[in-house]
């Protein structure tokens, strides 16, 4: 989960360094604090910010250089917030990366390299939701994330194959007494 | 008893298979990770594990 942290805070809290809050790349759900925020994927040669994204799914390379910005209206004095990927109900969401601080500056810049390990698969759907908040309030929000590639590019498709196949059987096996035909 | 195990033996089994069938729906992008359906699945599974288990139970009582 290491080599996904930075992109991510990159992508969402682009103040994350000095403190001030700025979803990026995100559906804002609540912006009481005037957060801005974007991110250029260099070699992908795309670029999001929070306004635009809106609910659609954005693919993102499996390794690129991401130059993000963000900004608040107002100096953020003490804060703090967290990155979380979201899992199937009734888990809940796994903390991915998390900040406090206090700081008095509304802005800041910064350029983050990232290189996804191979175990993680490609085309699958992540909802990655963020908050922050200082005191001017509170600004969160979420972006669906999905890593370039193919499903068979993991080692992990190949299990699930497998093991859906050997359940299967499994299950054919205990069963074929019901299929027996009769007479 | 062991008809209460074989019952609980196919109701795992029929878990892990729509685990399987969660996971693979997954990693070729059909839901999301954090979708329901995921939960749902396997617990799905883990009923008709146990009814087919039943059945098959049923199936096999000697004639009176």
């Amino acid at each position: 989960m290491m080599a996904i942290r930075w992109p991510l805070t990159g992508l969402f809290f682009g103040l994350l360094v000095v403190g001030g809050a700025s979803p990026a790349g995100a559906e804002f759900e609540e912006n009481t604090n005037g957060c801005f925020g974007g991110g250029t994927f260099q070699e992908g040669q795309f670029s999001i910010d929070a306004d635009s994204v809106g609910d659609r799914v954005v693919t993102i390379p499996r390794s690129d250089t991401v130059a993000w910005q963000g900004s608040v209206t107002a100096p953020p004095g003490m804060y703090y917030g967290s990155i979380k990927v979201e899992l199937p109900p009734p888990w809940g969401s796994v903390t991915i990366d998390s900040w406090k601080g206090d700081s008095q500056s509304a802005s800041n810049t910064g350029t983050e390299e990232y290189d996804l390990p191979t175990l993680l698969p490609g085309g699958v759907e992540f909802k990655v939701t963020g908050e922050h908040v200082d005191q001017n309030g509170r600004c969160s929000g979420y972006v669906k994330l999905k890593v370039e590639g193919k499903p068979f590019s993991s080692p992990i498709t190949w299990v699930s194959l497998f093991g859906t196949v050997a359940t299967g059987a499994g299950i054919a096996f205990v069963a074929r007494p019901l299929f027996r035909r009769v007479g | 008893m062991m008809k209460v195990g074989k019952i609980i033996g196919t109701a795992l089994l029929g878990f892990f298979f729509m685990l399987f069938i969660a996971l693979d729906l997954v990693l070729f992008g059909v839901v999301a990770l954090a979708s329901v359906v995921v939960t749902l699945l396997p617990l799905i599974g883990l009923v008709l594990g146990g009814a087919v288990g039943a059945m098959v139970n049923n199936n096999q009582q000697p004639a009176a």
